[in-house]
């Protein structure tokens, strides 16, 4: 079995479960640029209906409020980063009993909690939106490929009408849950579907699958979060009165700032195919 | 007199069992095609398939595909194409044999996706025995496309295929089951 097909979809983000949910929020933001490009892209393609407006709104209204949370989550990582710099630049690890540091620990801490609010306010509009959105295309996906489709007919319409022909356009790598980060996933949807004008079916069966599975995770890590969030709350309210920088802590504002910033986080290669033999290809009058 | 008769039964038993041993020699050998040019092993292929030799078709299937791989080129896809049409003319397969029998190694698409009931209700009950059956496929599409016809491209595409389908029927199939 070649490697990519296997599907890691869990490894998209590797970090816990609040930095898990800031991967979502950009997926989400990219999707909605994504979507709105798409439909002018694909106006004239006879569409199986899978991306009706219901499934456009909800999809902005997502975007609109990832945009939201990240925008608001943005400044306090800011400020995190320079707590976080200003402490270790007075050399307060190995003092942690230093007042000074303590003070300092505290701060960091409450910036820590400031963005866990932030959080914790936004996720319900996140949640609801992320559930329309999940509805919407589940309904369309059992309707046009579930009942209206038969195995065979549903391979067509992922093959199209060019499988046959020799040398088709190069298309975008491979879509799907291939481990690379969300946000660079919803780049290549938009790069598939911007170009994909004369395919429309095949590749709208392959976006809406994908996007329909990665809402249902969603759905998923938003309740985890919410139910972490008030853990992770109440952990650092605790540690307020001692002042302490958990491990914790220091990993969840890198993982922050790496997703948001787009530092250090790996994108993992999606296989393509090897250049194509060029010769005209054979017809057969048995092929189906 | 009847010693006379004896002696002509006796004999005409041993000139029946001659002729029985006669006719059993003519059994065809069935032997594999021995050129390892894929032209001239189809016509041997054809001539045994013609000599009775129909219940091993198979086996010489087989026995051309290997040729074919020592001998690889586009131009291969032509030659099984025409030798499934003249099996079917010839009545050893049904059209929808020899169909199968190209498609499972030449094409891109897969024949293990036939069925003619939606997904929600026939497709998705039995989705890991489909996805397996794809699986097999894939291998001999591997060995059709890529390492006898050198058709790159169309084996990467029908790889491609089958994740597509592996993505687009866990989204349906999860939809499915949502209505449940």
């Amino acid at each position: 079995m070649p490697l990519s097909r296997i599907h890691a979809r869990t490894t998209t983000c590797r970090f816990p479960v609040t930095r898990t949910l800031l991967c979502w929020v950009l997926a989400c933001a990219v999707t909605v640029t994504t979507f709105v490009s798409s439909r002018a892209a694909l106006a004239n393609t006879p569409t199986i209906r899978l991306f009706p407006t219901t499934v456009v709104e909800d999809l902005r209204q997502t975007g609109n409020v990832a945009r939201d949370m990240e925008t608001g989550l943005q400044e306090v990582i800011g400020r995190l980063d320079q707590q976080q710099q200003l402490y270790l630049e007075s050399k307060c690890r190995g003092a942690e009993n230093d007042p000074g540091c303590q003070r300092l620990a505290r701060q960091i801490g409450a910036t820590y909690l400031e963005m866990l609010g932030i959080m914790e306010e936004r996720l319900p509009d996140m949640e609801h939106t992320v559930n329309n959105t999940r509805l919407s295309l589940e309904k369309n996906l059992r309707n046009e490929l579930g009942r209206k489709m038969t195995p065979w007919t549903l391979q067509e319409t992922l093959v199209g009408s060019a499988a046959n022909q020799s040398a088709p356009a190069a298309t975008p790598m491979l879509r799907g849950r291939s481990g690379m980060r969300l946000s660079e996933r919803f780049r290549q949807y938009h790069q598939l579907v911007a170009t994909s004008g004369s395919r429309g079916d095949q590749s709208l069966a392959v976006l809406a699958s994908d996007i329909y599975l990665d809402m249902q995770e969603t759905s998923v890590l938003i309740e985890r979060t919410r139910q972490e969030i008030a853990r992770a709350t109440l952990m650092e309210e605790l540690n307020q009165s001692f002042g302490i920088i958990t491990p914790e802590m220091i990993e969840v504002v890198g993982g922050v700032k790496s997703i948001l910033f787009g530092e250090d986080e790996l994108g993992a290669p999606v296989a393509g195919p090897p250049p194509a033999y060029a010769a005209p290809v054979y017809r057969s009058p048995l092929e189906q | 007199m009847t010693r006379i008769k004896q002696m002509l039964i006796i004999g005409g038993l041993a000139y029946g069992s001659l002729l029985l041993g006669a006719c059993a020699s003519t059994k065809p050998a069935c032997d594999s095609p021995q050129a390892r040019d894929l032209a001239r092993a189809i016509e041997s292929v054809q001539a045994s398939l013609s000599g009775g030799c129909a219940a091993h078709f198979d086996r010489y299937y087989d026995d051309l595909l290997t040729i074919a791989e020592g001998d690889p080129g586009p131009e291969n896809k032509q030659a099984f194409s025409e030798f499934l049409v003249w099996s079917s003319d010839q009545g050893l397969l049904s059209k929808r044999q020899a169909q199968d029998y190209y498609n499972r190694y030449f094409n891109v698409k897969f024949m293990a996706l036939r069925g003619d009931y939606n997904n929600c209700s026939h497709t998705c009950p039995n989705r890991q025995r489909v996805l397996v059956d794809m699986e097999r496929e894939l291998s001999d599409k591997e060995r059709g496309l890529l390492r006898i016809s050198l058709d790159n491209q169309g084996y990467y595409r029908a790889d491609e295929l089958y994740q597509e389908v592996e993505l687009v029927l866990e989204a349906t199939c999860s939809a499915c089951a949502a209505a449940r």
